[in-house]
This record gives C-alpha cells, structure tokens and sequence, in this order.
C-alpha cells in the first residue's frame, strides 16, 4: 500500500531538488536571541538540522522550544540572529512565506480547521501547491477540476498513510484527541514539505497512540526522505525516534548531540531533574 | 426508495465532488430549475413578481453574498445596505453615461465597481477582527449612505435626489422601467441568481473556499500553513460585495425602479441581510437560499393570514411580524446556529435511514 503512496508523492517534486546533499545544512539557525518585553525566551542559541534526519528539541516546560519553532516558521521575529534556509539567509519572513518555502509544521495546542471535514483540513494543507486562479476555480470545469482531483489523489494518499480512511468526510471537531492529531500532521505532510517542524506530538496520548505516531514518523522520515525536527517530552520517544537532539533550558542551549550522549551530560541531568540555577 | 445512497456508489473523486451527490437528489433539483425557468414565467403576474418572486431572487443574491464573507470566511459586516447602494447608485450613472451599454453588462460592472469599494473598506479586516470589525462595517454602511446624500452628482443633480431607472432591453424585450413585463424581470433575475450561485458553489467548494474557511475557523494557523491573510480576506470582500453590488443594481433598477438612497439601503437592510445568512445557515449556499426566502416570503403570509384573513389593523399585524422575527432569530442563534440548511441536513439524515432509523 505504502509503495504507491510514494508515488503519488513523488510526483509533486517541486520542492526536492534543493541542491542540499542528505546529510547537509537544511536550516542553521545562529546566535538567535528572542525577548517578549522583559522575558527572555531565547538567548543566543544556533544549531543546525541535518537533510533526512529528525532532530529533537527537547527541554523543561518554558524552556523556549515552541519560540524557537515560532522563530524558525515566521511567527515570531527574532531580535538578533541568523536564520539560514535551505542555503538561503533569510530576513524578515512572514508565516506564509515560511510556509511557501516548504517549512510546515503542527501544534503543541491542536489548530486544525473545525468547521472543515479531515479531508478539507488535510486538502488546505496543500494551499500553497495550487496555483489555479479564482476565475478558473468559480468555473470549476477544466482546469480547476483537474487540478482539484489532483490534488485529492494525493491527499487520497496521505489518508491511506496514516489510517484515516473511515473519518475522511468527519468534521474535525467531533474527533478523538487522538485522531485530531493525526490529521494534523496529515494536513502538514500535505504541504510535501522540505522541513516538518511538530510541537509535541505526542503530548496527551496513551500509550497505543504514541506507538502509532512514533511510527507514523518514522515512516515519514524514511519513506518520503522528510527531515523532521520535533519538540518531545518523553525522554524515551526522543531517545528512540532522534538522531540528534538540542536541550534547551530557560532560553539557552544546554546540550547538543547523539540522544546516548545527551542522556549522560550533567547539565541536561540537572535541568530534568530539576536542579535550581545558581 | 425514493431517498437512497444505496446503489449510488461513488467511483471517482470526480462524482465524490459532485453539487448534489445523491441522484434523487439531482433529479429533483434539475426538475426545480425547469418549472423556475420553463414554467412560472407563462404564469407569473404582477403581484408575485413585485410582492415575492423578484425581491425573493434579489435578497436571495444579497444573502449568497453576506454568506461568502461572514459565513465562509468569518468577517462580520453591517455594510450591506451601504454596498447595495454603491451597487445601484453605480448602475444608475452607468445606465444613464451609456445609454446603449446592454443592461446585463451595466448590472456587471455595478458589481465590479462595489467590489473595489468592498475591498477597500475590508482592508481594516487585516488589523481588527469580530465586533471591532462589524463597528467598522458600519461605519461604512452610514459613510456611503451620507455620501450618496450629500454629493448630488450621483443622482445626476435631480431635485428630489430620487434615482430613477430608465427603461432597458435584453434581446429586445425590457427588463427595467415601467413598461417591463413581469416574466421578463424575473427571468432576468432568475438567470444572473442561477450562473451566480453556480459560481458560488464552485469557488467555496475547492481551493479558494478553503482558503477562507481556513481563515475563519483558525486565521494563525492558516497563515502558517501557507493561506496569505491580506489576500484571502480581500478576496471575500471582492467577491461578496461583487455579489451584493450585482443585487443592488438590480433591486434598483429592475425591482423599485426608483430609489431613495437612505429609504431603500438603509441600516435595515443590513441586518435583514445578516438576520437571512444566520437564520438560514451561516457558511452554507443552500443557507442563503432558505434564509432569504424565510424572511422574503414570511411577512407576505404573515400579512396575508393577519390583514387579508383575519381582518387585524395593519399595524398591529406588523409589530407581531417584527416580534416573530426577532424570535426566531433569538431561537437560531441559541438552538440551531447552522440554521435552516442544517435542519435541512438533518431531515434528509432521517429520511435516509426512513423506515429503519438504525
Ligand atoms: N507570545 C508570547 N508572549 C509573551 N511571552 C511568551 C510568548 N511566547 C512565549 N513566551 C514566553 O517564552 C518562554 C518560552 O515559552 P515556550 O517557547 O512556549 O516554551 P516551551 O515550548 O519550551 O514550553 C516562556 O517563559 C513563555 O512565557
Ligand atoms: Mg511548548
């Protein structure tokens, strides 16, 4: 099943060919220090993810991890710092032109659209593929058609993917916790994205669900060569899913590297284990 | 089996996406189109052309309009009355700068003209959001209205500050002025209310209704993904006030004939408008539809049963009208807030499963 899914995917390969090597700098974020008034979120932290690989950006409550995707997407305007995008340096960048970019992400608190079915919510992901005008699109015969069921083949694909086939036509806002988080990142991996950013996964799942969004991930990660870079709580998630992990604390970077190295460094010990800041 | 899924298996994405994806359904949709069109036209008089029929038609474009912005894309507005008037004060100047500009395309670019003006009063709609937004559109609404009062050169320096529409043809056979026949005002009517909500349908059912919905269910989330603000929210401004623009040329110039501009736009009609779209179904075509005949056809029976029947004092029989009204719109907002189209929805869910509701 999964094999012509790839297909479908391949086909939309607009945003593949990025002349970055697996392995090279797909972002690099450098020296970015991000205040709300007196609150430092972010303090003079860079790191880099990797094309192909999932990074994990790990911390205590507050530590800043949301900020720093904020950043990295648009949403939030670093005071000082450097962000480099797929071997371009960007300024200033609203949400959409990161999204334009191919940088799609999900939330820590659920945002999907819930007046709008699972397949409208996961079709809307894939806004910025379709180019057809209004005109062609109030016509709808020809061109938006095609472009139309294009697009829901594709999309048709994301939803034999993640398992989501029975809630297709279901409003979102009557799903489980569960559920409404898969089509989340349905709505994401729709975009075909160059860099998937997720804000706590698997926050509030049991442990089934966790086993299947894991997977879910993985095979992302290695079916459709995604690179991935995901906030996570559980330590055991992070350690399994990862190839390097970030640990940020009270706005700095604390830690950087391989999960078996990370999980031994006094300073990420101490900040898990909640040892008070001298 | 009248009501059936059953049998009516969807192959392709293409049947999935259909208007109407039961047949039963199609069938007795396409079988309403021909007695509108083929049927009443040989049968209409006077009285349902002006009382019911017409102005059904116009609000009916009014409400498809109001729902594109406020109910597919979320923006509250207290303008339409204000862009019901640019769109008739617009058909005016251009019916009488160019007398022999076929009435269709006069009524098509009123629309085209309110549109421009929509969107420049929806530019405040990147900034401010729910009330503050529908202060802003009333703003507009009371703006327009003073300025169609106060500059005489659009209403072509007449005394009475009246606009009035000369007489025009389709094909030969006139639409406007006091001489058209009641058939060909309605067919009129009924065609451009046909090819818009056609349009309509399209638009909200692919890329582009997604786009606003998106924006309206969740407005940051849908910038992150991709849906650009400014556009998106201009272009239900555009298209809405396109859409009313088109019905105030025509509730001008081919329902009142004449119009006064703070009598026939006035603050009322914006909430009528708002009142059609929420009691009808916000975000729902079928919604415009049923809203705008609700609030059409209720005072004409109200009158007929209170007036016409049991003999009750004009007046009297008016401030029950009003009272109902206010009512229901209290009962929909409270106890159904998809209106009308999804009581609709509803009773087909039970006539599907009718007689084994299992
Ligand atoms: N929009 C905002 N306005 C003010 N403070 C904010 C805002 N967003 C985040 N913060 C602050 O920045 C810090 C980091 O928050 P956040 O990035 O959400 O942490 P995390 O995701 O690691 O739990 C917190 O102290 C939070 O209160
Ligand atoms: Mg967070």
């Amino acid at each position: 099943m999964n094999v012509h899914i790839r297909e479908d995917m391949s086909r939309h390969t607009l945003r593949a060919d990025d002349g970055i090597a697996t392995g090279g700098d797909l972002l690099k974020v450098d020296n970015i220090s991000l205040s709300f008034g007196g609150v430092k979120a972010i303090s003079d932290i860079s790191f880099d993810v990797r094309k192909g690989e999932i990074r994990a950006i790990i911390g205590p409550n507050g530590a800043g991890k949301t900020s720093m995707l904020n950043v990295i997407n648009g949403f939030y305007h670093p005071q000082e710092g450097v962000i480099t995008f797929r071997g371009k340096t960007r300024s200033r960048m609203r949400p959409h032109e990161a999204a334009r970019q191919g940088i799609a992400r999900t939330f820590q608190n659920i945002a999907l659209f819930k007046g709008m079915s699972t397949l409208d919510n996961i079709m809307t992901g894939r806004i910025t593929l379709q180019k057809r005008n209004m005109f062609w699109h109030g016509l709808w015969a020809g061109p938006a058609e095609r472009e139309e069921i294009e697009h829901r083949e594709a999309v048709e694909g994301i939803i034999d993917f993640l398992e989501i086939e029975h809630i297709r036509k279901t409003p979102v806002g009557s799903l489980p916790y569960g559920l409404q988080k898969r089509v989340e990142l349905g709505r994401a991996l729709a975009a075909e994205p160059a860099l998937l950013l997720l804000d706590e996964p698997m926050a509030g799942m049991n442990l089934e669900e966790k086993e299947d969004m894991s997977r879910f991930i993985l095979d992302v990660n290695q079916q459709f060569g995604t690179t991935i870079a995901l906030i996570e709580h559980d330590m055991g998630v992070v350690m399994d899913l990862s190839d390097r992990v970030v640990v940020l604390d009270y706005g700095r970077k604390i830690g950087d590297g391989p999960p078996d190295e990370v999980r031994n460094n006094q300073d990420v010990i101490d900040a898990y284990l909640g040892v008070p800041h001298e | 089996m009248l009501y059936r899924e059953a049998g009516d298996f969807k192959t392709t994405y293409r049947e999935d996406n259909q208007t109407f994806p039961i047949k039963s359904e199609r069938i007795l949709f396409w079988a309403a189109m021909a007695f509108a069109f083929l049927v009443v036209p040989f049968f209409i008089d006077s009285y349902w052309e002006k009382s019911v029929l017409v102005p059904l038609l116009v609000w009916a474009l009014v409400a498809l309009g109001l729902n594109i912005l406020t109910g597919y894309c979320g923006q509250v507005s207290l303008g339409t009355g204000g862009f019901m008037a640019v769109g008739a004060f617009a058909c005016y100047k251009l019916m009488t700068a160019f007398p022999d500009l076929n009435i269709f395309f006069v009524v098509l670019l009123s629309g085209c003209v309110t549109a421009l003006v929509g969107m420049i009063f929806g530019l405040p709609s990147l900034r401010i959001k729910g009330f503050y937004l529908a202060v802003a559109t009333l703003a507009a609404q009371f703006f327009l209205i003073w300025v169609f009062n106060k500059f005489a050169w659009f209403y072509n320096y007449s005394a009475s500050g009246q606009i009035t529409a000369p007489e025009r043809a389709v094909f030969g056979i006139a639409v406007t002025g006091p001489n058209a026949a009641p058939w060909a005002t309605y067919l009129f009517c009924l065609t451009i209310l046909f090819i818009f909500a056609w349009f309509a349908r399209n638009l909200t059912r692919g890329r582009v209704g997604r786009s606003w919905m998106a924006i309206r269910d969740m407005d940051i989330a849908a910038e992150i993904i991709g849906v650009e603000p400014l556009k998106t929210k201009l272009s239900a401004f555009a298209v809405s006030s396109f859409y009313i623009g088109v019905a105030g040329a025509l509730f001008f110039s081919v329902y009142l004939g004449a119009a006064e501009v703070t009598e026939a736009f006035g603050i009322d009609k914006s909430f009528l408008a708002l009142f059609m779209v929420i009691i009808g179904g916000l975000g729902s075509i079928l919604g415009s539809f049923l809203g705008a005949a609700f609030l059409v056809l209720l005072p004409v029976l109200l009158k007929n049963l209170f007036v016409g029947s049991l003999g009750w004092p004009t007046d009297v029989a008016a401030h029950i009208q009003i009272m109902l009204i206010g009512g229901l719109i209290v009962f929909f907002l409270i106890v159904e807030p998809h209106g009308l189209a999804q009581l609709w929805r509803l009773a087909k869910e039970k006539l599907r499963l009718w007689p084994f509701p299992y």
